[in-house]
C-alpha cells in the first residue's frame, strides 16, 4: 500500500507526495506525457536525444549535475515509446536543490548549439553501442516494423536510423521542447523522507507554480489497422546461432485484458518453471533460451517471444513448438495451481518492488499518467480476479497466428 | 517577490547516520549466521556465501557449472520440482559464481521462509548433477558462450584479466570452447563435495527479523557437517604478462572497447579509501573528468568510467570504455592525458568538493534500506573487515587533500605500468 496525497497547480502540474521516513532520501520523479510515439516520422530518436539535452543545463543553471552532485545527489533518466522520465534521488535536507533545478528545467533549456552537436555524437554512439555492434542488438529494430505498419510503435525509441539524430536542428529542439514540455504535460512525485505535506506543497508553488501554462501538441495517432495475416521476415547475419522472434498484437495498457495477458506471460516464462522454458529448454531441448513478455505500452502494444535455437533444430520444428505451447493455453484450462503460482509471484514481486522509495515514486508517477494514481493499490486485485477461464479466452482471443509476427534471425555460420 | 532563479538554494552537507551493525550468531554446527535487522516490509533476504569460487577450481567452468547446476535436480526433487516450489512461494533466487566465492542469494516472504529454506537446504547440499541436464547446460553455456565472443566488451575484459594476471591464474584464465566438452558429472560432484557440502558455509540474512527467524535457520541449517577438510588454495603466483598492449582487430565492429589498467591494492590496504577517491575524480561519476572530457565535451562515447575492483588475493583498477572507432586512438591519449593531469596538477578545492560530496551522498545511499545494508556488510566482511573500514572511508572523504590525491595518481597509475587493451580496430 502506498499513502499517497494529490494536489495540483493552477499550471495544472500535478504533484503526488509520498512519505515514508524510514530513509533518509527523497525521490523525485517527474514524468513528461512524451515519448517516441510523439515524433515526426522522418524525425525519430528526437525524444531520446531530447533526453540528453536536458542535462545540458537551463535556462538560469549552466549545469545540471554539479549542483546535484554537491547535494550528494543522484540522478537519471529514461525514454520509451510513450514517456520521459527523470529522477532525481537526494538526501533530505538538501530537497530544494531539486526543485530548483527540475523547475527551471521546465521553465526553459539553455538551448545551446554546443550541446546539441555533442548530444547528438553521443547518442549516435549509443546507438552502436546498444543496437548495432551487439549480436541481435537490432532485433527489436527489425521487428517493430514488421508488427506495426501505421501506429509509431513502428520506430523503436533510438530512432529508425543514425541519420535521423543526425539532421535535427536547433529549431526542431526548440519546436519538440514548446509543444511538449510544460507543468500541464507533467506529473510530479515526491516521496521519502518529508517531514510535512504542506513543506511541498509550498515548494512546489514556489518553484513550479511560475512557469505558465503551453499548448501541448495535439496527439491524433490514427491506431494501428486489425492484422489479418501472419507475417515472417528473415536476416541472416554473422551471429553463433538461430534466434526466433514472435510478437501478438495485444490491449491497451489500461485495459482489463492486459493483467490477464501479463500473467498468461507469467505462465510461460516467469522463471525456469515456466511453460517454455521447462517443455522446450529442459525438456524437448530445442531451445537454449526463451522468454515471453508484454512490451507493456499505453496503445496496443505487443506480446513477444524470443528463444534462441539449440545447434541443429530448424526454425520450423522450433516455430511449430512455440505453437503448440500457445494452442494449449487456448484449449485447456491452466490448472489452478499453476494460476496460484504466477499470482504469487506477481504478489511477492510487488513487496520487494515497495521496498524502493524510487520504485513507489515512479509508480506513482506511471499509474496517474494511466488515468489515476490510486490504481498502484488496486493493481493486486486486478491480478486476483483473472481465472483460468480469462487466461483461456485472453489466449484465444490475441495469440492467434494471423495477428502474428514473427523474425528468423539467422546464423550465417549454421547454414541450416 | 520575485524568485531568483539564477541564485542557487543553500547546500547543507550530508553526513552519514551510523551504521547498524550486523549481529553475529553461530549455529551449532558452527556456521556463522550474520543478522541485519531493517526495513518494515514482511520480507528477507538470505545470503548464502561458500569459498567456492573460480580460485578453487582446478578446470575451467567448474565453479559456475557446479553452482549453476545447484537448481537442476537433487536427492529427493527434479529440476521441475525445485523450479516450480521457488516460484509458487514466490521466491526469487539469484545464483552466483564470481573469482573468490559462490553461492545463491534469495529473496522471499517471511511467511514462506520455512519452505524456502527448507528447499534451499536441499539444493545446496543434495544436488545430484543429472548426466542429462549437464548436457543440456554444456550446450547451452557454449552457445552463449560463443554469443559473447562476438561482442568487443568481453573480448576485452577476457584479455585484460589474461594480462594482468596471467593465463594460468585462475583469475586470469580464459575459457577455451572445448572447456564446454571437458566438464564432467564426477568434476562437478567433486567440486560440490569439497567446496559446498564440506565448504566453509555463511549465511547473512538482511530483513524484517522476527523471534523465531534465528531457530528457523538453526533447524535447516545447523545440523549438517560442514568444514571436515577444505582443500587447500593452490599456491598458484600471478604473473602479468611482459606485452603491455595488446590489439585485438575486429574490422566489422562499429566501436572499439579499450581497458587500461593493471592489478593494485585491495580494501585492506589502507591507502585504499584515497584511491578509491581519486579513482572517482579521474572517472568514478558522470561528472568525472573522464566523462566530462571523452563524452560531454568530444561526443566519443556513450560512457566510460573508471572502477577499482578488489579481490581476495588482489585487486585491479581499470579504465573502460566502448568508442567509435576513428576516436580510439584520440581517446587513449585523452586517457593518459587525464592521468598525467592528476599527478601533475594538484585538484582544485571546488572539484574536490564536488566529489567529497557526491561520495558522501553515495555512502548514504549504500545503507539505504535492508538490501543495501546486506550488500555493504557483504563488501567488507569478505575482506576481514567491518563497519570500521567505512568510517574511515567517510573519514577521508572529509579530510583528504589535493597533495594526497596527487601522490596516490602518481604511485598507482604509474603510465608504463598500465596494460592497455583494444578490441575493434585503432
Amino acid at each position: 500500500m502506498i499513502d499517497f496525497k494529490k494536489f495540483t497547480l493552477n499550471n495544472g502540474l500535478r504533484i503526488l507526495v509520498h512519505q515514508d521516513c524510514s530513509t533518509p532520501l527523497v525521490v523525485m520523479n517527474i514524468i513528461y506525457d512524451v515519448g517516441s510515439r510523439d515524433e515526426d516520422p522522418e524525425m525519430t530518436g528526437m525524444a531520446h536525444l531530447f533526453e540528453h539535452l536536458m542535462f545540458g543545463g537551463s535556462q538560469n543553471i549552466p549545469d545540471f549535475d554539479t549542483p546535484l552532485q554537491m547535494a550528494g545527489a543522484d540522478n537519471n533518466a529514461f525514454t520509451n515509446n510513450d514517456i520521459t522520465n527523470y529522477y532525481i534521488t537526494i538526501p533530505a535536507n538538501n530537497l530544494q536543490i531539486g526543485f530548483w533545478l527540475e523547475s527551471d528545467r521546465m521553465l526553459g533549456l539553455n538551448f545551446s548549439n554546443e550541446v546539441l552537436d555533442i548530444q547528438k555524437k553521443v547518442v549516435i554512439e549509443e546507438y552502436k553501442q546498444r543496437y548495432l555492434n551487439q549480436p541481435y542488438g537490432d532485433a527489436m529494430l527489425l521487428l517493430r516494423p514488421l508488427a506495426y505498419k501505421i501506429h509509431p510503435y513502428l520506430w523503436s525509441t533510438i530512432g529508425k536510423n543514425m541519420s535521423h539524430i543526425e539532421k535535427v536542428t536547433m529549431a526542431d529542439v526548440k519546436d519538440f521542447f514548446f509543444s511538449h514540455y510544460a507543468p500541464n504535460n507533467a506529473i510530479l512525485s515526491v516521496a521519502g523522507n518529508i517531514k510535512k505535506h504542506e513543506d511541498i506543497v509550498s515548494l512546489a508553488n514556489k518553484w513550479f507554480g511560475p512557469i505558465s501554462r503551453r499548448e501541448i501538441a495535439l496527439r491524433k495517432l490514427a491506431p494501428e489497422p486489425v492484422q489479418n495475416e501472419e507475417r515472417m521476415t528473415e536476416i541472416e547475419k554473422d551471429v553463433p546461432s538461430n534466434v526466433l522472434y514472435k510478437a501478438w498484437h495485444i490491449c491497451k495498457r489500461a485495459e482489463k485484458d492486459f493483467y490477464t495477458l501479463d500473467l498468461l506471460t507469467d505462465i510461460l516464462s516467469g522463471g525456469e518453471s515456466g511453460r517454455l522454458y521447462s517443455s522446450l529448454v529442459r525438456e524437448k531441448k530445442l531451445f537454449s533460451d526463451i522468454n515471453a513478455y508484454l512490451s507493456g505500452e499505453l496503445d496496443p502494444g505487443l506480446m513477444i517471444i524470443n528463444g534462441k535455437l539449440m545447434d541443429g533444430i530448424s526454425f520450423k520444428i522450433a516455430d511449430k513448438a512455440v505453437n503448440e505451447i500457445i494452442e494449449d493455453l487456448q484449449k485447456i484450462a491452466v490448472p489452478d495451481p499453476e494460476i496460484e503460482k504466477v499470482k504469487n509471484k506477481f504478489e511477492s514481486s510487488m513487496v520487494f518492488s515497495n521496498t524502493s522509495v524510487l520504485n513507489k515514486a515512479m509508480n506513482l508517477c506511471f499509474y496517474e499518467l494511466l488515468g489515476d494514481a490510486n490504481e498502484v493499490n488496486h493493481e493486486v486485485e486486478l491480478y486476483n480476479r483473472v481465472n483460468s477461464e480469462m487466461v483461456r479466452e485472453a489466449a484465444e482471443k490475441y495469440l492467434q497466428p494471423a495477428n502474428c509476427s514473427s523474425l528468423l534471425y539467422k546464423s550465417k555460420k549454421s547454414g541450416r | 517577490m520575485s524568485l531568483k532563479r539564477n541564485r542557487q538554494p543553500a547546500i547543507r552537507p550530508v553526513e552519514l547516520k551510523s551504521i547498524p551493525e550486523a549481529e553475529r550468531f553461530c549455529l551449532k554446527n558452527g556456521v556463522p549466521l550474520y543478522i541485519i535487522d531493517a526495513g518494515s516490509e514482511e520480507l528477507i533476504r538470505a545470503d548464502f556465501v561458500f569459498n567456492a569460487g573460480q580460485i578453487n577450481e582446478d578446470f575451467p567452468l567448474v565453479a559456475s557449472m557446479t553452482n549453476t547446476m545447484l537448481l537442476d535436480g537433487s536427492i529427493n526433487y527434479t529440476s521441475n520440482e525445485i523450479n516450480n516450489a521457488f516460484d509458487f512461494y514466490g521466491a526469487f533466487i539469484n545464483q552466483s559464481a564470481q573469482k573468490d566465492s559462490a553461492g545463491i542469494t534469495v529473496f522471499c516472504l517471511n511467511k514462506h521462509l520455512e519452505k524456502i529454506l527448507e528447499l534451499c537446504c536441499e539444493i545446496l547440499f543434495n544436488p545430484i548433477f543429472p548426466d542429462d541436464e549437464l548436457n543440456n547446460l554444456q550446450k547451452k553455456r557454449l552457445q552463449s558462450y560463443l554469443i559473447n565472443k562476438q561482442k568487443v566488451q568481453n573480448l576485452a575484459n577476457d584479455r585484460f584479466f589474461e594480462s594482468i594476471f596471467g593465463a594460468n591464474h585462475p583469475y586470469g584464465k580464459q575459457v577455451l570452447p572445448t572447456d564446454f566438452e571437458n566438464i564432467t558429472r564426477d568434476k562437478l560432484v567433486r567440486f560440490h563435495n569439497d567446496y559446498y557440502a564440506h565448504g566453509d558455509l555463511s549465511i547473512i540474512i538482511s530483513g524484517h527479523i522476527h523471534n523465531e527467524t534465528k531457530e528457523i535457520f538453526e533447524q535447516y541449517f545447523g545440523k549438517h557437517d560442514c568444514k571436515s577438510g577444505l582443500p587447500d588454495l593452490k599456491d598458484i603466483p600471478i604473473v602479468a604478462s611482459k606485452k603491455k598492449r595488446e590489439l585485438i582487430e575486429k574490422k566489422d565492429a562499429l566501436q572499439s572497447a579499450i581497458r587500461i589498467g593493471s592489478e593494485t591494492i585491495n580494501k585492506r590496504h589502507n591507502d585504499w579509501p584515497g584511491l578509491l577517491i581519486m579513482d572517482t575524480i579521474l572517472g568514478g561519476y558522470f561528472g568525472s573528468r573522464l566523462m566530462k572530457n571523452i563524452r560531454e565535451e568530444k561526443g566519443y562515447t556513450y560512457g566510460i568510467n573508471s572502477s577499482l575492483m578488489p579481490l581476495h588475493q588482489s585487486g585491479y583498477k581499470v579504465i573502460a570504455t566502448e568508442v567509435g572507432k576513428k576516436h580510439t586512438k584520440n581517446t587513449i591519449n585523452e586517457i593518459y592525458k587525464e592521468i598525467r593531469l592528476l599527478q601533475t596538477f594538484p585538484v582544485d578545492h571546488s572539484e574536490l568538493d564536488v566529489v567529497r560530496n557526491f561520495m558522501a551522498g553515495e555512502m548514504v545511499r549504500m545503507f539505504d534500506g535492508p538490501f543495501a545494508l546486506a550488500e555493504s556488510f557483504r563488501a567488507v566482511w569478505e575482506f576481514g573487515l567491518g563497519n570500521k573500514f567505512y568510517y574511515k572511508l567517510a573519514e577521508k572523504i572529509k579530510t583528504i587533500g589535493p597533495d594526497e590525491i596527487m601522490y596516490l595518481a602518481k604511485t598507482y597509475y604509474v603510465i608504463d605500468d598500465l596494460y592497455e587493451v583494444i578490441v575493434g580496430s585503432e
